[in-house]
């Protein structure tokens, strides 16, 4: 008996390597958990435990509201980076793994890139159906794709135009109603050295959220194939009029809205109104000094085209395709997305968006707001707003890669490009990316 | 690796008959097997695997079937598609562009300035060498993400008291455009690894015999004269050994431009090669690129490397 040779060690790591690139040669996240047969809810009396992951603050304190009830379906919150700073890295490579939690946050427009790698439970084999009446229709659109549902809206954001009267005051102006006395309220503001608004060059979802105010719809399934329109009249007509108040210095690009710079901007007076969804009214308390000058105005319309507003951000809980108890999982994050409790809970804990639940806005938000100067902006402003949106528009499989190429696109601005452009490259960039990925697409003609 | 211990202790026992010094000999040919097994468990594991598995599934490739690909998807050997992929990527390539100006400037600057604190340090005139060493190398104990937050403090407008200062003499600075970003990430790295660097140069001019010197002041070179013609050439290899980490970790930048992307609109997600290839993988979800993108990655350290010593050591002989 002799010790191990180096030989023997070689061949050991070798016999090694090989079982695992064989364990390694079904690249993950290619078996669908949506075909075999439905998970059976947990026997009477068995004790189970729901994890869910998720960025929002204090969510275990939601939960302990629900488990003081249930007994013997306890949820547990963890805390989880927000989406793609950390997030999702974290819940791809779980579901790689084949783990990962119950539940997850996940942004609307993330869930197609979550189907894409087979990693959500199509909740309409447990009963998701029944509860979809009780929620926002432009929301359930957006948790639908094909014949399944794969999220329950947890939060969203209609946005608006936070203003200050003050400097408005200032040029004689007043909040405006559409984008064209937007742009003439914006000229006249910097004129007074301030600016109405800043334009991220570095990211494409407010853009996209303008362009679908404007009535776009860049992406639509068109039977096993996506047809793709980013350069229709709406989104060229938004380009357009963004690359104007660009070119003609009335927006600034040199930081986007809640950046440091826009902090610092802000409490020096020289930022006059904001485009943003209804979650930045916490993200303005942040600005020092601005106790009682924001007020809250609907949001520019597109003249007599369009919609009233549109949805900035919004996430789901959405039931990811290694869990071993779906249909609590769904129970739970009905619960907590359309009871009084659960919204309360999820507003006062964790300072979620606007309620995916039309009935039911939340009792804090239904008060005048002292940080508002005692607007009842909630119920004046966003109620409406949440109803006056674009149903036509879907989020895709390869949302973060668009928005990245669109960004790229859009810093060639600094360079003398043109969002028109950027938006005219991007569709071509995009249709390579998803061939890519090996599904087809279309441009539509 | 259960194997790697018990079969010595078995032989032992299967064969009482051996002499002691035979027994000493064959425990002494497991001994160091034995100590190696935790580490190497851990290397083939956690090193070699990994790598393996990257390397095989840089060659796959996924082809989906429906919008979502909810009605199959097949998973075949592709051959070299993933690296044509990646070399496709305008902003892949760009980033590798970008790393190797990025090298070339940074990389000679900190070389420089890390040897001209070393021989400042080790000058027989030098006040309180222990300290300013010190001094010198604190940057390097302040990990790369904080570093990064605390100088983004000096280069977001509104909160740098820079930019203000310079502003009131009616200069306008911008650290976070498109143009100067990268240099204002080099001014961090530069930051960070110039007294580390300058440690192994210290070490280096400290191994140099003192007869050298002596003989040197007899034949009356000044402190000029013994830098150029006797430290310089004989820190080389220090020298040598610095340049070559500099490029690798050039090449493999990524926390310093992750971190200031939040408060610069100029840093894309595929700014540096890593953050290309961990983008890929983790944002877009294509795995399989992203090994071929690492892969590559790994290949152009080498040959920066390589090509490096290469030309190094043909001067050298």
């Amino acid at each position: 008996m002799s010790p191990m040779t180096r030989r023997q060690l070689l061949a050991w790591a070798a016999a090694g390597g090989a079982t695992a690139l064989l364990a390694g040669c079904s690249t993950p996240g290619t078996v669908s958990p949506n075909t075999g047969p439905t998970i059976a809810p947990a026997a009477a009396g068995e004790r189970i435990t729901l994890t869910y992951w998720a960025w929002l603050k204090d969510l275990q304190k939601v939960a302990d509201v629900w488990n003081a009830d249930h007994p013997n379906v306890q949820v547990e919150a963890v805390w989880i980076p927000g989406g793609n700073d950390g997030g999702y890295q974290k819940l791809y490579s779980a579901l790689a793994a084949g783990g990962g939690p119950d539940l997850a946050q996940v942004e609307m427009r993330t869930l197609p890139e979550f189907l894409l790698v087979n990693g959500l439970v199509d909740l309409r084999r447990y009963g998701a159906d029944e509860v979809a009446s009780r929620y926002n229709e432009t929301l359930w659109n957006q948790v639908s794709y094909v014949d399944g549902v794969y999220g329950i809206p947890q939060d969203s954001g209609p946005m608006a135009l936070y203003y200050r009267p003050d400097l408005l005051d200032r040029v004689g102006a007043k909040a405006p109603a559409t984008w064209d006395e937007w742009f003439q309220v914006a000229g006249a503001v910097r004129d007074a050295d301030m600016y109405l608004d800043c334009f991220a060059l570095d990211d494409a979802s407010w853009f996209a959220a303008m362009a679908t105010q404007a009535g776009a719809s860049w992406f639509r399934v068109d039977g096993d194939r996506w047809i793709v329109d980013m350069t229709d009249d709406a989104t060229l007509e938004t380009a357009r009029f963004f690359d104007r108040a660009i070119d003609d210095g009335v927006m600034t690009t040199s930081y986007s809205q809640f950046s440091p710079a826009w902090f610092a901007a802000a409490a020096k007076d020289s930022i006059a109104s904001l485009a943003g969804a209804s979650w930045g009214d916490a993200l303005l308390q942040g600005v020092s000094g601005a106790e009682g000058k924001w007020r809250v105005a609907p949001l520019p319309r597109w003249g007599s085209e369009g919609y009233g507003s549109t949805f900035q951000g919004g996430s789901t809980a959405a039931v990811l395709a290694n869990s071993a108890h779906p249909r609590e999982a769904l129970e739970f994050a009905v619960w907590m997305t359309t009871s009084d409790a659960g919204i309360d809970a999820m507003i006062e804990h964790s300072g979620i968006g606007w309620s995916p639940n039309d009935a039911y806005i939340g009792s804090r938000r239904q008060q005048p707001s002292e940080f508002f100067g005692g607007q009842n902006y909630n119920e004046e402003v966003f109620v409406p707003a949440a109803k006056e949106q674009n149903n036509e528009w879907q989020w895709w499989p390869l949302t973060q890669q668009t928005f990245n190429i669109l960004a790229d696109g859009f810093r060639a601005k600094a360079s003398g490009g043109t969002l028109v452009d950027a938006v005219v490259q991007g569709q071509r960039d995009v249709i390579t990316a998803f061939r890519n990925k090996g599904l087809r697409i279309e441009a539509a003609s | 690796m259960s194997a790697l211990t018990e079969r010595p202790a078995r032989g032992v026992a299967d064969d009482p008959s051996r002499s002691g010094s035979q027994r000493r000999r064959r425990t002494s040919v497991a001994a160091p097997w034995m100590l190696l097994g935790p580490f190497l468990a851990l290397f083939v594991l956690t090193f070699i695997l990994p790598i393996i598995v990257a390397v095989g599934s840089s060659f796959v490739r996924v082809s989906r079937k429906g919008v979502f690909g909810e009605e199959g998807v097949t998973t075949e050997f592709a051959w070299f598609s993933n690296y044509a992929q990646a070399l496709e990527n305008g902003n892949f390539i760009a980033s590798i562009g970008r790393m190797l100006l990025f090298g070339v400037v940074q990389v000679t600057v900190m070389i420089a300035l890390c040897t001209l604190l070393a021989l400042l340090l080790e000058s027989a005139s030098a006040k309180w060498p222990g300290f300013f060493r010190a001094v010198y190398f604190l940057p390097y104990g302040i990990p790369g993400v904080i570093a990064t937050i605390l100088w983004s403090f000096l280069y977001v407008p509104g909160l740098s008291p820079i930019i203000d200062i310079a502003g009131a003499m009616g200069i306008e600075l911008d650290f976070l455009g498109a143009g100067t970003v990268l240099w204002s990430i080099a001014n961090i790295v530069t930051w960070t690894y110039t007294g580390y660097n300058m440690m192994i140069v210290v070490a280096q001019l400290k191994a140099i015999p003192g007869e050298v010197y002596e003989a040197a002041k007899v034949d009356g070179a000044g402190p000029f004269r013994v830098a150029a013609s006797i430290q310089l050439p004989l820190i080389r290899p220090a020298l040598i050994l610095t340049t070559v980490f500099s490029i690798i970790g050039t090449l493999q930048l990524f926390a310093e431009p992750q971190v200031l992307q939040t408060v610069s609109p100029a840093i894309d997600n595929e700014y540096t090669p890593n953050l290309s290839a961990y983008t890929t993988a983790f944002a877009y979800n294509d795995y399989n690129v992203a090994a071929a993108q690492a892969v590559l990655i790994a290949v152009v350290a080498f040959a920066l490397s390589f090509i490096f010593l290469r030309l190094t050591s043909r001067r050298a002989s």
